[in-house]
């Protein structure tokens, strides 16, 4: 027979496992967000933001030097990806959780998780042979693509099990006062499943914003804004990890302090992403 | 409805998206109209990582020089990404440290009806870059010492081969680690084919290019990489360009060349090294000079450019094929300035003659826009 005090004694015990445990998650993400602070925000500055990069003579002779080009595009390349990966991935998210039986589905999931699985870089290689080539030209579209390929997939699997999350009986109320099937997906099932829909583009953006192998050869990298804003699109851009990486195997001291400090603005980018999201979904409960 | 929540969240990103890329966004392909108006021309380049601080330099410059109008945009890929990048036309101009090899310059000459040119921009210098706590640079080596350090058969620092050629240095009982490049790169091309010039038994085992299959080592990705393994490795022996090895602080080593003179790298003895008979199309390599105060290990760093430049799929149209010879003449007369500031040997006046006949043969359509271009620039 156990005691009163054995079983409050066992009960302390798992509680305090379980925040061990937390702690012991979390502590590598407080170490890696602290030492890429640390390292990274004495260089951000005004010009940081405002300069473009240019030649690496600019850092070492003290000259103003930034990463404002490659802020821009990394916001351009990554919403391009979204706006296209966004309809394809809840799509494929509908199909496999609206449509459970059609004989399409077991098809389709093998090969969103075989997508998600690629490596990176070759996603780069397919959106190289599709944009790319054909149009002559190293642009933010082509980056665009690469990395709709990796969201497609994290997107549509979001999509799934955020929409298997909601009651059948609800669908079955839709059904019930004769709306068709798409008019229940879209007016029930997926207002009510919308944060985890919203978690699910969060997840996905955010991966594909610390993509850096994918785009190395579709948008390739510029050391300064284009001449035009269309050049964002139809030319070659600079994104944050991949030019993160660029500075971080640079041999000098200066484009090493730049780099940590990019990895600072795309910490938070991510982030701050993933806050606004929180609360755009908390916000819309209350209505 | 409040899947509009949803909506709203994606058009959030669109209106994120067409915030940056919104105005002018819809104009686009051949000559636009904005392009015409303002004047202004991207020019994009890429390839070797040696001459990358120069042309980022020399781009930087010139934006000035041309009142913002001009945007040379260089990115750093590796002299086989460059060739790579250059015949398959996504790029305006490559950047190379090897020389197109006479199957590639066929393939172009096959798919544009025109030549590919190879055009001297700057010199290259490879130098045998080393950790050895304790001893500074200034160590000596031959091309004996040095083919069999890379072969794997002087394993150890205080090797009797190394000594001869150091007396008076306390040369440690390390271990040797090779380092070499893993990505396809000029300076490979340099450093084996001076190996291949000193030794027939490493031309006919190994022989020399871009990239070849090392008989010991570890790799390292670009000059970074090398260097990289090389200041964490100690006892490690790699080969970087000087001003890579100057801007990290590194050891490196001097070289008895051909005259059986110790020569200590610099961009003197790089120019010196040069200073020879050049062929018309410019390839040739220069390792293991017979000048008698030349670096042994050096080259050329070259410009690829199409004869005819509308056949390359990344020049669109005339006024870009005219920006991108205008950079180019630049680059070799006025650009030649900024050499020795950022640690680079200038382009010997045989190399800028050659350049000058090759720029010459540059077509638009049939048009010869090279010969206009150095018109205007000489009146």
């Amino acid at each position: 027979m156990k005691t009163l005090r054995q079983r409050n004694i066992r009960d302390n015990l798992m509680v305090g496992l379980l925040y061990a445990s937390t702690i012991l998650v979390l502590t590598p993400l407080v170490i890696i967000i602290g030492y890429v602070i640390v390292n990274g925000i004495s260089t951000i500055s005004i010009d940081f933001f405002t300069q473009e990069l240019g030649s690496p003579s600019r850092a070492m002779q003290g000259r103003p030097t930034g990463l404002v080009h490659t802020i821009l595009g990394t916001l351009v390349v990554d919403s391009l990806a979204l706006i296209m990966a966004a309809p394809l991935g809840l799509g494929a998210g509908i199909m496999l959780s609206e449509y459970p039986d059609h004989k399409l589905n077991p098809l389709l999931r093998v090969m969103n998780d075989t997508l998600n699985g690629m490596p990176a870089i070759l996603k780069g290689l397919l959106a190289f042979a599709l944009v790319v080539k054909p149009m002559g030209a190293f642009s933010g579209l082509a980056g665009g693509v690469a990395l709709a390929f990796v969201m497609i997939p994290i997107i549509a699997r979001a999509t799934e099990s955020a929409l298997m999350t909601i009651p059948w009986s609800i669908r079955e109320a839709g059904l019930a006062i004769g709306l068709p099937r798409w008019r229940v997906v879209l007016s029930t099932v997926m207002p009510a499943a919308r944060t985890g829909l919203v978690t699910g583009f969060l997840i996905a953006f955010a991966r594909a914003a610390g993509e850096a192998a994918p785009l190395m050869f579709t948008s390739f990298g510029n050391n300064y804004l284009p001449n035009r804003w269309s050049g964002m699109i139809f030319g070659p851009v600079d994104t944050l990890p991949q030019r993160l990486y660029s500075l971080a195997i640079s041999p000098y001291k200066e484009w090493h302090a730049m780099g940590w400090a990019a990895g600072v603005v795309l910490l938070v980018f991510v982030l701050g992403l993933f806050f606004a999201g929180r609360m755009l979904t908390r916000q819309k409960f209350k209505v | 409805m409040k899947a509009i929540t949803l909506l709203f969240f994606t058009g959030l990103m669109a209106l994120s998206f067409f915030g940056c890329g919104g105005g002018e966004g819809s104009r686009n392909g051949a000559e636009t109209r904005s392009e015409r108006s303002s004047g202004r021309i991207d020019v994009l380049g890429a390839g070797a990582s040696f001459p990358a601080p120069l042309i980022t330099a020399m781009a930087d410059e010139y934006r000035g020089v041309t009142d913002n109008r001009v945007t040379v945009n260089y990115q750093s890929i590796g002299s086989g990404g460059g060739i790579r990048q250059f015949v398959e036309q996504t790029i305006m101009f490559g950047m190379t440290e090897a020389f197109l090899s006479d199957e590639v310059m066929q393939d172009v000459e096959a798919s544009t009806g025109g030549r590919a040119f190879n055009m001297p921009i700057t010199l290259a210098d490879v130098v045998a870059t080393y950790n050895l706590p304790g001893i500074e640079k200034g160590l000596v080596f031959n091309a004996e010492v040095l083919v069999e350090i890379y072969m794997g058969r002087i394993t150890r620092w205080n090797d009797s081969a190394i000594a001869d050629l150091n007396p008076g240095k306390e040369l440690p009982s390390l271990p040797i680690t090779v380092v070499h490049r893993s990505d396809g790169s000029g300076t490979t091309n340099i450093w084996t084919s001076y190996f291949s010039r000193v030794s027939d038994e490493w031309k006919d085992r190994v022989g020399f290019g871009t990239s070849v299959s090392w008989p010991v080592g570890i790799g390292g990705n670009g000059n970074e990489g090398v260097a990289g393994a090389v200041m964490n490795t100690p006892g490690a022996i790699g080969y970087n360009s000087l001003s890579y090895a100057l801007l990290n602080d590194m050891a490196y080593g001097s070289v008895i060349n051909a005259s059986g003179n110790t020569i200590e790298p610099s961009f003197e003895a790089t120019t010196e090294a040069a200073n020879i008979d050049l062929p018309e199309d410019t390839r040739i390599l220069f390792t293991n000079t017979p000048a008698e105060y030349g670096y042994p290990i050096a080259g050329f760093a070259w410009m690829l450019v199409y004869e005819n430049l509308d056949d390359n799929n990344a020049i669109r149209n005339r006024r870009q094929a005219e920006e991108l010879v205008r950079f180019v003449i630049w680059s070799i007369t006025d650009g030649q300035e900024l050499s020795e500031s950022l640690g680079y040997a200038r382009l010997p006046e045989a190399a800028v003659e050659r350049n000058f006949e090759m720029i010459r043969e540059i077509k638009w359509e049939g048009e010869m826009i090279g010969k206009e271009m150095l018109q205007e620039v000489v009146s």
